[in-house]
C-alpha cells in the first residue's frame, strides 16, 4: 500500500477520466492503469467528514462520562424521538438512570419490550427537543370539525400553572381561566375539570386508607397512592410484590373518562358513542396509561366495546401547540369559570399538581371522615409534606385514632428508597404518595420546557402559584365539593359502593416478566 | 482491529446509528426523524451505513426480542475488492475495508460478490456511489474507536485487536454457557469477518445469513472477474449515456471539458 503512494495521481482513476475512457480512446491505456492502481496513504474514502460530541473522542475503550440516549420504541405511546435532531449528548439517559432509576436497572437481554415508564422526563431534559410527546392534535383537531362529535376536555390540576409559559408568561403565573375561555375558542363542547375528579379521588382514597387502617380492607399498609401512572407502571415492572399496597383508585384522570361517558352523558342526554373524551395533562404517561385496556369502565357499563373512557390525552404543550395554530392570543383572553356538573374544584384538588399535594389533601379528607369535624389548620397547611426535598415524611395527630404517618416522594429514585424500605418491613406509615416527576405534575414530561433541563426555580415558582391558589379558595377540602356530593347522591350512593368500584377503581398487574429486575444499579 | 457486537446487551437505542451519521455526516433523507411501529424495521441505505433491526422471536417458548446492529462486515478477505478491478474497495491492513469514491466506476460488482448484502448505491444521484461503513479509519487512526462503538451505552460493541476480540467472545462463551449459544459469528463465516457476533438466539432466528461459504469468496469470484473487460464495455457506454443526459438537464458548464478532445495521458 505505502509503495505507491508516491505515484497516486497518476493512477487515480476519476469517473471523469474512466467516462472518456468508456467512450472509447483510452480504454486499455485506463483499464490497466485502473487494475494495477492503488490507493494513496491517506485515500479519499467516503465518510469521516463529520463530528462527534466531545465525550465520545477518547482513546481506546477508555470509560467516556455519558455514553449514547435512552432507548424508545416506534410504538411508545407517550414519547417519540426525532433522529435527526439527537445529538447524542445522553441527557435523556442520566436524567432516565438518575432520577428515574429506570435505565440501569434490568439485566440485559431485554425480554420482550422496551423498559420505559412513559414518564417523558427524559424529553424535558433532551436540550435539541429531540425528544417530544407523541403529537395527538390532529386526532382532536378532526374531531372537532365533526358536527357529529360531543367534544369534551377536562384539564388537569398542573396545567394552568404551566401553559402560560408557553406565551411568554412568567412561570408560574395563573392562568385557569384564559385556559378555559381558550379551550370555548377551539370549539371544545363542554369545558371540564379534573379538579372535580381529583376530589372524588380523595373521596374514595381516603375511604380506602381509613378501611385499612381499621381492617376492613384486607390489603397491607401503608397505602401508597396511585395518580401517577409512571409510577404505577414502575411498581410493576421493579416492585410487583408491593401491588397490593397501591390503593386500587383510578388516577382523576380515568375517573373523570369513566365518569364522563357514563354520568356526564346521561344527565346530558348524550349517546357516550358520540362522545370524543379529551383530556389535556402535564403528563406524558397520561397517554400510556388511557390505552391501558382495563381502563373502559364505560364500556362495560353500556355494555358497548369500543368505548374509551379517555379517548385522547394532549400534554400541555400540545394544547399550546394547537392554540398558537389557531391563532388565537392567549394572553388576551378573558378569564372564564369551567362548565357545570364536573368542573367544581376545591383547594385540595388544586395542589394535586404538587409534590405532596395528594397526600396532603387525603389527609384533610380523612381526619373529616374518622372525627366528623373540620381539620384544623396543621391539616390545611402540612407543610413538611411540602417543598422541593426528594422524600418528606409528617405525623399528624387526629383524635380517636392516634397518629396518622405519612411519607411523600418524588422521581421514581427517590421512591425507591422508600419501596425498599417497605419491602424490607421497616416502613412506620400508613400512607405514601410517589409522584414519578420531580416536583410533581407542575413539573410533569408534558409540561412547557421553559428552562432545559428544568430547574427547581421553575418548579418552585409553579408549586407556589398552586399553594397560593388553595390558601385563596373559598374551598379547601375535597368532601365540600357540592358536585361531588350531588355525584354521590345521583349516581355512586356512597364512597367505595359497588358501583364506585366498577367506576373508579381498577386493579394493576405485575410486569416483572419483562424483565429481570435489579434492585441497585450495576456500576 | 476487530469489533465484537454482544447481542445480548443492545437495547436499540439506534446511538450508534446517529453516531455514525453524525461522524460520516451522513444527511438524513426528509422522513428519516420519527420512526413510527408501521415503519417497521430500517434497512441500510447509501446515507444508512449501519442500522438496528429488531426481531421478534421465541426462547424457551417466551416471546423475546432482539436488536441486531448491521453493518458491513470488514472481511478478512472481501469479496467486493476482490471483485474491484478498479480497486475502488480495499482491505486495509489494520482491518476497515475502505471505499474510495474517486476510483469507483459505478460497475457494481462488489454489490453483487458481497456476501452479506451490505453494499448500497446511490440509484438518485448522477454520480452514484457505492456506500458502505468505512470502520471510521479516520477515528482508527487517531487511536479511538468507531463512531458507533464510542457511543454505546451498555457496551453491547467491543472494539480492538481482532484476535483480543475472538479470544473476548470466546471468554465470554465459557463464563456463561447458559446464556449464550455457544457459536461466534463471524470467525469463519465468508473466511472470517473483522465484525463478530455473539448471541443468545440462534443466529438464523435473527436475519443472519447462515449460508455464507467458508471459504474465502475471492476465490470464487475471480472466475467471475474474467468477463470484466466486456462488460466492463457495456456498462461503460449505459452509463455515459447516463451522465450525458444528467449533464444536459443541469445546464452543464463543463461543457467544453467534455466535448474536448481525449487526452493520452487519461486525464
Ligand atoms: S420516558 Fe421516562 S422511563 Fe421512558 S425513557 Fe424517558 S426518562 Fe426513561
Ligand atoms: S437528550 Fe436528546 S439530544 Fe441528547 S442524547 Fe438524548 S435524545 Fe439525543
Ligand atoms: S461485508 Fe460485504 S461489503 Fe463488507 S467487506 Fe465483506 S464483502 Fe465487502
Ligand atoms: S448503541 Fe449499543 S445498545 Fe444502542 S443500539 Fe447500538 S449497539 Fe445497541
Amino acid at each position: 500500500m505505502k509503495d505507491c503512494a508516491s505515484d497516486v495521481e497518476k493512477k487515480e482513476i476519476t469517473r471523469r477520466t474512466f467516462l472518456k475512457m468508456a467512450t472509447g480512446a483510452g480504454l486499455l491505456a485506463g483499464l490497466t492503469g485502473a487494475l494495477a492502481g492503488c490507493a494513496d496513504k491517506n485515500p479519499e474514502h467516503a465518510g469521516g467528514k463529520g463530528w462527534l460530541p466531545y465525550q465520545y473522542n477518547v482513546a481506546g475503550n477508555l470509560p467516556a462520562q455519558v455514553r449514547g440516549r435512552v432507548p424508545i420504541d416506534a410504538d411508545n405511546p407517550s414519547i417519540v424521538r426525532d433522529d435527526r435532531k439527537c445529538i447524542l449528548c445522553g441527557q435523556c439517559l442520566e436524567v432516565c438512570e438518575n432520577i428515574e432509576s429506570v435505565y440501569g436497572y434490568y439485566n440485559l437481554p431485554v425480554v420482550d419490550e422496551t423498559i420505559c415508564i412513559n414518564c417523558g422526563q427524559c424529553s424535558m431534559a433532551c436540550p435539541s427537543g429531540a425528544i417530544s410527546e407523541r403529537d395527538d392534535t390532529q386526532k382532536v383537531f378532526e374531531a372537532l370539525a365533526d358536527k357529529n362529535k360531543f367534544v369534551l376536555v377536562q384539564t388537569a390540576p398542573a396545567t394552568r400553572v404551566a401553559l402560560g409559559e408557553e406565551f411568554g408568561l412568567k412561570p408560574g403565573t395563573w392562568v385557569q381561566g384564559q385556559q378555559v375561555a381558550a379551550l370555548r375558542r377551539l370549539g371544545f363542547d363542554a369545558v371540564l375539570d379534573t379538579n372535580f375528579t381529583a376530589d372524588l379521588t380523595i373521596m374514595e382514597e381516603a375511604t380506602e386508607l381509613i378501611k385499612r387502617i381499621k381492617g376492613e380492607v384486607k390489603k397491607p399498609l401503608p397505602q401508597f397512592t396511585s395518580c401517577s401512572p409512571g409510577w404505577i407502571k414502575f411498581c410493576e415492572y421493579f416492585y410487583p410484590e408491593l401491588i397490593p399496597n397501591i390503593s386500587s383508585c383510578k388516577s382523576p384522570q380515568q375517573m373523570f373518562g369513566a365518569l364522563a361517558k357514563t354520568y356526564y352523558a346521561k344527565e346530558k342526554g348524550i349517546d357516550p358513542g358520540n362522545i370524543l373524551s379529551v383530556s389535556v395533562m402535564p403528563c406524558t404517561a397520561k397517554k400510556y396509561e388511557a390505552q391501558r385496556p382495563e381502563m373502559n369502565a364505560s364500556a362495560a357499563y353500556w355494555k358497548r366495546d369500543n368505548l374509551r373512557d379517555v379517548d385522547v390525552v394532549l400534554t400541555t404543550r400540545e394544547l399550546a401547540r394547537m392554540i398558537k395554530e389557531k391563532q388565537i392570543d392567549f394572553t388576551a383572553l378573558p378569564e372564564e369559570s369551567y362548565d357545570q356538573l364536573m368542573g367544581e374544584e376545591t383547594g385540595g384538588a388544586v395542589i394535586f399538581g404538587a409534590t405532596g399535594g395528594v397526600m396532603e389533601a387525603a389527609a384533610r379528607t380523612a381526619y373529616f371522615l374518622i372525627t366528623g369535624q373540620e381539620p384544623p389548620a396543621l391539616f390545611l397547611n402540612l407543610t413538611p409534606v411540602r417543598g422541593l426535598a426528594g422524600v418528606k415524611e409528617a405525623a399528624a395527630e387526629i383524635p380517636g385514632v392516634g397518629t396518622l404517618r405519612v411519607a411523600v416522594s418524588h422521581g421514581m429514585a427517590n421512591g425507591r428508597k422508600i419501596l425498599d424500605a417497605v419491602r424490607e418491613g421497616r416502613a412506620p406509615w400508613h400512607f405514601v404518595e410517589f409522584m414519578t416527576c420531580p416536583g410533581g405534575c407542575v413539573a410533569g414530561g408534558g409540561q412547557p420546557r421553559t428552562a432545559v433541563p428544568p430547574t427547581d426555580a421553575v418548579r418552585e415558582q409553579r408549586l407556589a402559584a398552586l399553594y397560593k391558589a388553595d390558601a385563596s379558595l373559598p374551598k379547601r377540602n375535597s368532601h365540600e365539593n357540592a358536585e361531588v356530593a350531588a355525584l354521590y347522591h345521583n349516581l355512586l350512593e356512597h364512597p367505595m359502593s359497588e358501583l364506585a368500584e366498577e367506576l373508579l377503581h381498577t386493579e394493576y398487574h405485575s410486569r416483572a416478566d419483562k424483565l429481570e429486575r435489579l434492585f441497585a444499579k450495576v456500576v | 482491529m476487530g469489533a465484537l457486537v454482544d447481542i445480548t446487551k443492545c437495547i436499540g437505542c439506534e446511538s450508534c446509528v446517529v453516531a455514525c451519521r453524525l461522524y460520516n455526516g451522513l444527511e438524513p433523507g426528509q422522513n428519516e426523524g420519527y420512526r413510527t411501529a408501521q415503519d417497521g424495521n430500517t434497512e441500510l441505505a447509501p446515507n444508512k451505513w449501519t442500522v438496528i433491526q429488531s426481531h421478534r422471536t421465541e426462547k424457551s417458548e417466551k416471546q423475546i426480542r432482539r436488536f441486531v446492529k448491521q453493518q458491513c462486515f470488514h472481511c478478512l478477505e472481501p469479496a467486493c475488492a476482490s471483485a474491484c478491478f478498479a480497486k475502488a474497495l480495499q482491505k486495509t491492513p489494520e482491518g476497515p475495508v475502505v471505499y474510495n469514491e474517486k476510483l469507483c466506476v459505478g460497475c457494481r460488482y462488489c454489490m453483487i460478490a458481497c456476501p452479506f448484502g451490505i453494499l448500497r448505491f446511490e440509484w438518485d444521484k448522477p454520480f452514484p456511489r457505492v456506500l458502505k461503513c468505512q470502520m471510521c479509519l479516520g477515528r482508527l487512526a487517531d487511536g479511538q474507536m468507531p463512531a458507533c462503538a464510542s457511543v454505546c451505552p451498555t457496551g453491547a460493541i467491543t472494539f480492538g485487536e481482532r484476535d483480543k476480540m475472538v479470544g473476548e467472545a470466546k471468554n465470554r462463551l465459557t463464563s456463561n454457557p447458559d446464556l449464550y449459544t455457544g457459536q461466534i459469528y463471524g470467525v469463519k463465516e465468508a473466511g472470517g469477518t473483522s465484525w463478530l457476533y455473539i448471541s443468545d438466539v440462534p443466529f438464523e432466528q435473527l436475519g443472519f445469513r447462515t449460508n455464507v461459504p467458508e471459504k474465502p469468496i475471492p476465490e470464487y469470484t475471480w472466475q467471475v472477474l474474467r468477463w470484466t473487460p466486456f462488460i466492463f464495455v457495456g456498462w461503460g457506454a449505459l452509463l455515459t449515456g447516463m451522465y450525458l443526459y444528467t449533464k444536459r438537464r443541469a445546464g452543464v458548464h463543463e461543457e467544453e471539458e467534455m466535448y474536448a478532445p481525449v487526452d493520452d495521458d487519461g486525464k
